[in-house]
């Protein structure tokens, strides 16, 4: 007769604070629970509060690994980023999370690793560690979603996207889904605890991959440049239609009162 | 049981200043052995502080009464199992984990439910025959799932899990439904820790002769034969726990106490040392896991149960 094999879970003998910390986390039945349970909620939340909308789900690819990118001016936007994947790959939807702020005490630890999946990235020194666990995650068919501007935004404007994303992408076959949210820092800006029930729309732009640029410096500031024209593109697109209820942010006083310097 | 018995009683009242009395000479001694004879008592200092947080979480649980009793059980078994499960890496497989999590849940059912034919709380004919139920539904996870691979090592560790954690530890619940419901439970929890505190004490003060050694190298005969007497004394010194005890049952209450608290825990080694870690959790500081806790009262509880019923019945 063979000896068993067994496999103790790799996080046995630490506590509460480590499991949260580390990554990737082990799955656990109760963590599930309350994730799904509470991804139900945040959706009911959206649609009835801010009546989030989303255009373009048919642009979100059905099966495989991707990255889901915006912009960035809330904390609400990577709520409404995880909202709109399908609920069945919620578990395998990971929002890139500044370890740096959300990984420092417990409330914040729980409700980002709990809650939201998040993966800890590191903004300073450690970048290429956390971009080499992203592709990790992307080469096992897992979605991340991540904020190219590295920091909210505190205006309309997009700020320039850090390279990061195009070294990520420059040379594979992963698909990149730029993705526009309005509405996001009217209803939650940054420094507010708040939610206002504003609208908050999500304009999901058409796939794309990069699987024939070479990885240098060039076409990886290339790529960034081309996704941050994809997600600009959106922008107008949502103000040109003319069909979104969405105010001009110059005519609008929630937006002039939300700090930015425009 | 219930808060306003909890108020009334005696038993409770009486245990309620013996365990504060007990912290507060442990804390005592670890103060005097810090500062008057300069040890390091840090390891120690842990589990301490660990046992502030428990004795009274337990202690309230037990006011809150019956209810709170069996549920807390049934909790702390899940958490138990669960340990297990994630050590064995069993775990993996939910649709067997959350069997075992129904099964337990089941435990938990029987002893709060009334017995249907005399109306008395906790039935017991379902909470005895219930390892059959649970056997037959564990089997057949397998073939709902039209399964073989690895199955026969599943089936054969949630059927451990279920029997030892789920079901033994179960009879703790179920001892709140006796007459004597605080004298039995807040007994079999204060002497099963103490006779562990002892085995410890006298362990470190005078241990030579390994007791098991490639189970455990650190328990030693002279902490088990030390723990073992004080175990066979408990009996008479809180005797007014089970006035009604003669002299026999007291003896056996000290046996199984002394020689199942020390057996409880070798059991748990010997699965320990065989999937290779040292403790089965971390949800306890000091202590370790949940399991590396309760091991001893899942042996006791059990035998103590079923002592009373044999001599007693459980009215």
């Amino acid at each position: 007769m063979d000896e068993w094999h067994y496999q103790p879970v790799s996080d046995l003998e630490q506590s509460l604070l480590q499991r949260l910390r580390r990554f990737p986390r082990e799955p656990d039945m109760l963590c599930y629970g309350i994730r799904s349970a509470s991804a139900l909620a945040l959706r009911a939340w959206l649609a009835c509060y801010h009546r989030f909308t989303i255009i373009g789900r048919e642009n979100l690819p059905a099966t495989g690994p991707y990255v889901l990118l915006s912009n960035h001016s809330s904390h609400l936007d990577a709520l409404c980023l995880l909202s709109s994947v399908p609920l069945r790959r919620l578990h395998e939807t990971f929002p890139a999370a500044a370890e740096d702020y959300f990984f420092v005490n417990l409330p914040r630890m729980v409700l980002s690793a709990l809650l939201i999946n998040a993966l800890p990235f590191n903004r300073q020194g450690r970048t290429r560690r956390s971009l080499a666990l992203c592709q990790h995650l992307l080469t096992q068919g897992n979605i991340l979603v991540l904020f190219p501007e590295g920091t909210r935004s505190v205006t309309r404007e997009i700020r320039r996207f850090r390279p990061g994303i195009g070294l990520l992408l420059a040379g594979t076959t992963f698909a990149a889904v730029p993705c526009y949210l309005s509405g996001a820092r009217e209803a939650m800006c940054k420094g507010s605890w708040l939610p206002k029930p504003r609208r908050i729309i999500l304009t999901i732009g058409a796939p794309r991959s990069y699987a024939d640029r070479p990885r240098d410096k060039g076409s990886v500031l290339q790529i960034c440049r081309e996704l941050q024209c994809a997600v600009e593109q959106l922008q107008e697109g949502q103000f040109t239609a003319g069909s979104q209820p969405v105010p001009k942010p110059a005519l609008s006083s929630s937006a002039t009162m939300s700090g930015g310097p425009g | 049981m219930s808060p306003r018995a909890a108020l009334h009683s005696p038993v409770f009242r009486d245990y309620v200043l013996l365990t504060f009395g007990l912290l507060t000479i442990a804390a005592i001694v670890l103060l005097s052995l810090r500062v008057l004879l300069k040890k390091n008592v840090r390891s120690v200092w842990i589990i301490y502080r660990s046992w502030l947080a428990i004795v009274p979480a337990m202690g309230a649980v037990v006011f809150l009464g019956r209810e709170a009793v069996i549920i807390g059980t049934t909790l702390l078994s899940i958490l138990g199992f669960k340990e297990l499960a994630r050590a064995t890496g069993l775990y993996r497989d939910w649709w067997m984990t959350g069997a075992v999590y129904l099964a337990i849940a089941a435990v938990g059912a029987a002893s709060l439910a009334p017995d249907p034919a005399t109306r008395a709380p906790g039935w017991l004919g379902l909470f005895l025959a219930l390892p059959v139920y649970a056997i037959s539904f564990l089997l057949i996870i397998p073939v709902i799932r039209n399964k073989t691979h690895g199955q026969l090592q599943a089936m054969s560790l949630s059927i451990l899990g279920f029997i030892y954690i789920g079901w033994m530890f179960g009879h703790l619940g179920f001892l709140a439904n006796a007459g004597h419901a605080y004298g039995y439970v807040l007994y079999v929890l204060l002497a099963t820790e103490v006779n562990d505190i002892a085995a410890f004490t006298f362990g470190k003060l005078l241990g030579r002769h390994p007791l098991r050694s490639n189970i455990s190298p650190r328990k030693t005969w002279e902490g088990a034969l030390g723990a073992a007497g004080v175990s066979m004394l408990m009996p008479w010194a809180l005797r007014f726990s089970f006035p009604h005890f003669s002299a026999f049952e007291l003896v056996v209450t000290g046996l199984i106490v002394g020689i199942g608290g020390q057996l409880g825990d070798l059991c748990i080694s010997v699965i320990k040392r065989d999937i290779g870690i040292k403790d089965m959790g971390a949800a306890l500081p000091g202590h370790g896991g949940v399991l590396d806790r309760i091991d001893s009262l899942i042996f006791v509880t059990p035998l103590f149960f079923h002592m009373v019923k044999y001599f007693n019945g459980l009215v």
